[in-house]
């Protein structure tokens, strides 16, 4: 759900409330019925438990989701943020609580978001992880989806729709990457060429993030 | 095969282990909201703090070397995984009593995760913190790429020597110093011949052929590529000194603090067969073992195998290494 308004006789849409809303249970849906795929995926060269973690952060956004009145779009990210990072199983609540905590950051008080925010969102998003973590491209890791959602975002049109799509394409993208590569960070690492062929579990989950973002807007 | 394990609900594992544990050592911890074990005497401490985190699974370790001397608050994750940041940052204003506090993570994903967010909190907050990554697994990487080492049992003996320097009334930055000269110091190699099963999931940690043994293998089941057929006690040694040997560049005359670490279904028997072989092998190259441990510090639930640990010494980190200690399962006097 948008907001349509005219600004110099172009229709520019706005994400408020109620499209953050819709975008979040979007994620908290794709990602429960992602859980089981996601462990089996896990299974492989992890612990196996990511699809749980996953499946703990979905149910949290939704109990969240349920609680929001009257707080900010940014004070409402802000908190399922931390919300994420402790929710235990690992390292998927606080990389997906630096994720999306850094979301926040680049809000203030609006009510209304529109492309250039949505696009200073995902960067500041992608910068707070660059803080806590070395991997980067090519390390089959949830920065692989992750840097080229952002950069796609980045070079979208002005339009909340176009960035959000870009994002997720780019997201999916960077999952089918991963199935090249060898897996450099976490437990996987250990088992080298033996990962080729398998996506990266965190890109993918990430993947479906941005998915989610999307399809809920 | 399916597991068989004495449990109740994989959900409760840890809260269980916890509650169990805190209520057998009632006399030195006290277990805390947060998964949080702390040294009963915190409250009266007037020197530099040690806190460390890790995950549940590896009993006695981490939490059982809570106590004076030694650690002052572990905050424990679930089975095999770091906790949160939050946690960590409370155990550390908890820790705090105007001294400044030393913070040791293992080098895991998870781990070093949570202690990055931990220190840009405790950055924010003002606290005087100083960080002390453990990193000695000489199998998955080149000394030059430490920072790519495995946190295996070293992690226990750096909390006995920084303890040892902070009971000193060293400053932080002095205990940091001598923690991390000893872990600069320090090498471990692991070897497995029988994986165990995640407690919480029933899932093999590692599956071994029964006539083959992985030398390298990670504390958590990761592979670390020496799979090669089954050798004898006094060959594994051999094998296993050597490279530890040859990574810290240890020479003839220098002093040498040596652990062996069940993993927990090798038995004493066997680790004191490979120890004697360790010493005989040390002795011809007139190098001193001056410090020892033989026994289970830092588990894998049934996985049978042991880490070797060897640490380059000076008589600094020897006094720190014998001075007095009380925490449920390391004791000296």
């Amino acid at each position: 759900m948008q907001v349509l308004i005219k600004n110099c006789g172009v229709l520019r849409m706005l994400l408020v409330k109620d499209s953050f809303s819709s975008m979040f249970r979007s994620v908290a849906l794709l990602w429960q019925n992602n859980t089981a795929r996601l462990g089996e995926i896990d299974s492989r060269f992890g612990d196996g438990d990511h699809g749980v973690t996953i499946g703990k952060m979905a149910a949290l956004i939704l109990s969240r989701l349920d609680e929001w009145r009257d707080e900010s779009i940014r004070s409402f990210i802000e908190n399922l943020g931390s919300g994420f990072m402790e929710i235990g199983g690992g390292s998927a609540g606080p990389l997906y609580g630096t994720l999306v905590g850094g979301f926040a950051e680049a809000l203030s008080g609006e009510t209304e978001v529109d492309a250039a925010t949505l696009k200073a969102m995902f960067a500041a998003g992608r910068d707070a992880l660059f803080d806590i973590t070395k991997a980067r491209v090519g390390d089959k890791t949830m920065m692989d989806a992750l840097i080229p959602a952002v950069e796609a975002a980045q070079q979208a049109e002005n339009d909340v729709l176009s960035v959000l799509r870009a994002s997720a394409s780019a997201a999916d993208q960077g999952v089918r990457d991963t199935e090249n590569m060898v897996s450099k960070f976490g437990r996987a690492r250990s088992y080298g060429d033996k990962t080729l062929g398998t996506p990266d579990v965190g890109a993918v989950s990430t993947a479906l993030l941005f998915e989610g973002l999307s399809q809920g807007a | 095969m399916k597991m068989k394990k004495f449990i109740n609900a994989q959900d409760s594992l840890t809260k269980e282990l916890l509650e169990g544990f805190a209520a057998a050592h009632r006399d030195l911890v006290t277990l805390k909201p947060g998964n949080t074990v702390v040294n009963n005497k915190l409250s009266s401490a007037n020197r530099v703090t040690i806190v460390t985190q890790g995950g549940a699974g590896h009993e006695p370790a981490l939490s059982g070397f809570v106590g004076e001397g030694m650690l002052d608050v572990s905050v424990v994750g679930d089975i095999f995984a770091a906790p949160g940041p939050q946690a960590c940052v409370d155990a550390i204003k908890l820790a705090d009593r105007g001294r400044g506090v030393l913070y040791v993570v293992l080098n895991h994903a998870g781990d070093m995760l949570t202690g990055n967010l931990t220190m840009k909190q405790v950055a924010k907050e003002g606290l005087h913190v100083i960080k002390v990554v453990t990193q000695e697994d000489v199998a998955n990487a080149p000394r030059e790429n430490s920072d790519d080492r495995r946190g295996l049992v070293g992690a226990v003996p750096t909390y006995k020597i920084a303890g040892g320097a902070a009971a000193a009334g060293k400053s932080l930055e002095e205990v940091a110093a001598v923690a991390q000269r000893f872990a600069d110091n320090m090498a471990t190699l692991a070897v497995a011949v029988r994986g165990a099963t995640h407690p919480s999931t029933g899932s093999m940690l590692a599956d071994l052929n029964e006539d083959e043994m992985e030398v390298g293998m990670g504390q958590h089941g990761e592979g670390g590529g020496g799979r090669q057929p089954m050798k004898s006690a006094d060959e594994t040694a051999e094998i296993m000194l050597n490279a530890l040997l040859a990574d810290l560049s240890v020479k003839s005359g220098e002093k040498v603090m040596l652990i062996l670490n069940g993993t927990g279904a090798t038995t004493l028997m066997e680790l004191f067969i490979v120890y004697r072989r360790c010493e005989q092998l040390l002795k011809a190259k007139n190098i001193e073992i001056a410090a020892n441990h033989v026994g289970e510090l830092l588990t894998v639930q049934e996985q049978a195998g042991f880490q070797m640990f060897l640490a380059r010494m000076d008589d600094e980190l020897l006094r720190y290494w014998n001075a007095p200690c009380n925490t449920p399962y390391m004791k000296k006097v």
